[in-house]
């Protein structure tokens, strides 16, 4: 008994004078143990200007489209939903034929102010009605024959990503979308506990400087070099985030959580150019009435106090907030009062710097369907991805989504 | 057979090797430890979980109401998170090794997955039946599973309007690669798989009236080509060899390819497409246990799980968070990100699955702690800051861990030869000056600081 607490107390001393020996040779000289390419990292990050910022919102499961933004003047519309339709007097009216679901409140006046365009009828040729691969489609940005490993907003990062943390998903793991072919985005929840995660004493004690310059040639410096990298990503999200603190009152739900820590990165200045959220549950194929209007109060409401909360700080107008879901839901109505796959939907733009406010297109058409009976798309989603590359982020769309794609006017 | 490839090819083929084994193997040749691995492969057990309400809604009464599609796929949802958990389970305890790290390799090969349970669970087994078997018959069973028919729309795939997906991922994935064929070749071969579907319970059925009976022109060749005929032309081409030689070494030797060594396997199993003759070949070249294709590999996040378990069975007490871990890690099985499956190699590689990677076996073994600090000597920051972590993150990972397991396994190695046994590459410098200051640790703990190393990553 006695001779082991000796050992254990000789051996804590030990580790105690390495400890120390560690803290008083490189405390001085930190940077000393930081891998020239991580400091170069972080150079970079400090010089960076004031940018623009891209919000990515994915309503996950198909939000219903046409009972999110209303053609209560069209007879069709009741017609194939007489249960499942939204009475003219229930919708927010934007004009004579148009409203918005009844939960939309804190969207119209986003609307009112010029902050909203609605983009209707966006899809792509050929749809696919599997959750999966549509939303595969979505996030790759591929024609829907054809399938690719790596997201659009990963390919940015490929191309035009500094780091890993220029681009953050607000999740436990990485969406396809931010996958790139080389570089992957961080994706964190919180960042504090990230950074926890990552700064076990004991990688640091596990690698030294000596051999940075050897470090990507094999695949064991390659671990060494994504752990180091990740050890100064997740401290750089983790100090710079925790310089501001929002006082903004958010919907108590993981959705408002994901975009309180989304201001509180952008309203940091955190040199992070891309983000993206996510809220799930729009699979409404029974009883979609109420199931949808929470999922929409969630949205608008959470929404609304994060550009509230970036205005605070004056970071909404550097911030371009798109909203998208993998699909629309058919026109007809099912018979468990929802509504099942289908395809065109609309996607939100949110932004203080819009150029086409309101409805940036007409609604689609509800007598010209395919043989499914679901709407024809008017416009790809990849025109939009493209205009918000060029025009927003300033970067070769062509490049990211390796085809050229019509440059739209709402930015 | 020395310990070090013993030990080299037990990463590749399984999941690593406890010491009593490779001793016990130490003292046979190569070609006896490999006979008997080939041996204890030969029977298939099926891996299969009792269905009794799934088989009774898809019997033959079933009627296609609304009410019973979300029955089935709720229930198909359970059984596959079971599957899942089970199938992990099956890795980490099976003899038929071999058989087994093969029908992980061609579930990312032959990708597919489906809502039916049933369904899946019969792909699933049919890569584990021919797993070592024929090529030729192995994707014929897979363009007929019906799974396969969901997947890749085959199913849609009619006379009147054909749907060429299957035909083209058949060959740009499944058997020759991109540039080995024409967009005609996938219009004319598309046309020889219509009419496929299947029953209720999954069995294959021809509908003669989709079929599209006319002629085919297909690699040149002219004729009424049914599906198993396109196979049969496809196989023809050595290009087909080479592609799946290309793969397999890829998956068990090195990321990087040995064009001579690809060929070399590709002459063999151009020969008769039989994979055991390949595999068999491959294991018993000197060139598999070449110093550059040790330990140079990053593991999967199964291997690295399974792995895991190997040295300590570890048990979830939630199989939610096994599946979780999965999702952490980038590789939830049976859950693949698309037809062309994950991409391996550096790829399993990003910010948060590296620090996952490293911090899991102390998360899921010691309750988050790599190098435990003992009372007195840590600060009271960074003993509050992992607390907070633990709150965090230990409610994830509710865990059983049977060190008496792995204390017994190894009873007879000394603390400084663990490495030996739990990494397949040797310890960097500054790590092994490091550890050598935290000497007076139980081999437990040494243990969990081996496999906190970016080194345990490889295999």
């Amino acid at each position: 008994m006695c001779a082991t607490y000796v050992i254990t107390r000789i051996s804590n001393v030990l580790i105690m004078d390495r400890r120390k020996f560690l803290k008083q040779s490189s405390l001085a000289s930190s940077l000393f143990f930081v891998p020239s390419f991580v400091r170069a990292f972080e150079q970079v990050a400090s010089s960076s200007l004031g940018y623009k910022r891209l919000v990515i919102i994915q309503l996950s499961g198909g939000n219903d489209g046409l009972n999110t933004i209303i053609p209560f003047g069209n007879d069709l519309y009741y017609k194939a939903r007489p249960t499942l339709g939204i009475k003219a007097n229930d919708t927010i009216k934007l004009n004579d034929e148009i409203g918005l679901n009844g939960s939309l409140t804190p969207l119209k006046r986003l609307y009112d102010n010029g902050h909203l365009t609605i983009i209707n009828n966006v899809g792509y040729p050929n749809p696919v009605r599997s959750h999966f691969r549509s939303m595969d489609i979505w996030q790759t940005a591929t024609d829907s024959d054809k399938f690719s490993q790596s997201g659009w907003l990963g390919r940015y990062l490929d191309a035009y990503g500094k780091q890993p943390y220029s681009a953050i998903e607000i999740n436990d793991s990485l969406s396809l979308a931010m996958k790139g072919e080389t570089t992957n985005a961080i994706a964190t929840q919180d960042p504090k506990v990230f950074y926890n995660l990552s700064k076990d004493p004991y990688f640091q004690n596990i690698h030294n400087h000596k051999n940075d310059a050897h470090l990507s040639e094999h695949n064991l410096g390659y671990l060494y070099k994504s752990m180091i990298a990740a050890e100064s990503s997740a401290k750089y999200i983790y100090e710079t985030s925790k310089t501001v603190s929002t006082t903004k009152a958010y919907p108590n739900n993981t959705f408002g959580k994901q975009l309180k820590t989304t201001a509180q990165f952008i309203n940091s200045k955190i040199d992070s150019k891309v983000f993206y959220c996510s809220l799930n549950g729009f699979d409404t194929h029974v009883n979609q009435l109420n199931n949808q209007k929470r999922l929409l109060k969630t949205y608008a409401e959470g929404v609304e106090a994060f550009v509230q909360d970036l205005k605070d700080k004056d970071s909404f107008k550097d911030t371009l907030i798109l909203t998208f879901s993998e699909f629309g839901r058919r026109v007809n109505q099912n018979a468990n009062v929802g509504t099942d796959h289908g395809t065109a939907n609309n996607v939100f733009i949110i932004g203080d710097q819009l150029k086409k406010q309101g409805l940036y297109n007409n609604m689609a058409s509800l007598s010209d369907l395919d043989i499914n009976g679901d709407l024809k798309f008017e416009i790809d989603f990849r025109t939009i991805y493209a205009t918000v590359l060029n025009k927003w982020l300033e970067v070769d769309d062509k490049k990211i989504l390796n085809k050229s794609f019509k440059q739209l006017d709402f930015i | 057979m020395k310990k070090k490839h013993i030990q080299h090819l037990y990463w590749r083929i399984g999941f690593g090797i406890l010491p009593n084994e490779l001793n016990t193997l130490s003292k046979q040749n190569k070609k006896t430890v490999i006979d008997s691995l080939f041996k204890a492969s030969k029977t298939v057990t099926l891996l299969k979980l009792d269905t009794p309400q799934l088989d009774d809604l898809l019997s033959g009464s079933y009627e296609r109401t609304r009410e019973n599609i979300k029955k089935v796929q709720k229930l198909s949802r359970e059984k596959t998170k079971q599957l899942n958990v089970a199938w992990i389970d099956r890795l980490a305890n099976s003899k038929a090794l071999l058989r087994e790290k093969m029908t992980l390799f061609w579930a990312n090969h032959f990708v597919c997955e489906d809502n039916v349970y049933n369904y899946s669970q019969q792909f699933h087994n049919t890569l584990r039946k021919h797993a070592l078997g024929n090529f030729n018959d192995f994707v014929v069973a897979i363009s007929k599973e019906a799974a396969m028919t969901k997947y890749l729309n085959t199913k849609q795939n009619k006379k009147q309007k054909p749907n060429e997906n299957f035909a083209r991922e058949l060959m740009e994935l499944f058997t020759l690669g991109v540039g080995n064929y024409t967009e005609n070749d996938i219009k004319e071969s598309a046309k020889a798989f219509t009419g496929y579907s299947h029953d209720l319970q999954g069995e294959f059925v021809f509908k003669t009236r989709k079929h599209d009976d006319g002629l085919k022109t297909f690699f040149g060749k002219t004729g009424y080509f049914k599906g198993e005929d396109i196979i049969d032309l496809i196989l023809e081409k050595k290009e087909c060899a080479i592609y799946i030689c290309r793969k397999l070494y890829r998956y068990f030797v090195n990321d990087t390819i040995d064009e001579k060594n690809v060929n070399a396997m590709a002459d063999v199993f151009y020969k008769d497409y039989n994979i055991e003759n390949v595999m068999r070949f491959m294991l018993l070249s000197d060139w598999f246990y070449d110093e550059k294709n040790m330990g140079t590999k990053i593991k999967s996040p199964v291997e690295f799980l399974v792995g895991i378990k190997t040295m300590v069975p570890v048990d979830f007490k939630k199989p939610k968070q096994l599946l979780y871990i999965q999702k952490l890690l980038g590789q939830v099985l049976l859950n693949p990100p698309n037809v062309a499956g994950w991409k391996g190699g550096r790829n399993w590689i990003d910010s948060n699955t590296i620090v996952m990677r490293l911090k899991l076996p102390s998360l899921i073994l010691n309750n988050a702690y790599i190098s435990k600090v003992a009372i007195g000597t840590s600060n009271i920051t960074e003993e509050t800051e992992k607390l907070a972590f633990k709150k965090q993150y230990g409610k994830h990972f509710k865990t059983d861990s049977d060190w008496n397991y792995f204390n017994n396994a190894f009873k007879n190695i000394e603390l400084k030869d663990l490495g030996n046994y739990l990494l397949a590459c040797p310890i960097n410098e500054t790590a092994n000056t490091y550890l050598n200051t935290l000497k007076a640790v139980s081999k437990q703990e040494y243990c969990v600081q081996l496999m906190s190393l970016p080194e345990y990553q490889m295999c």
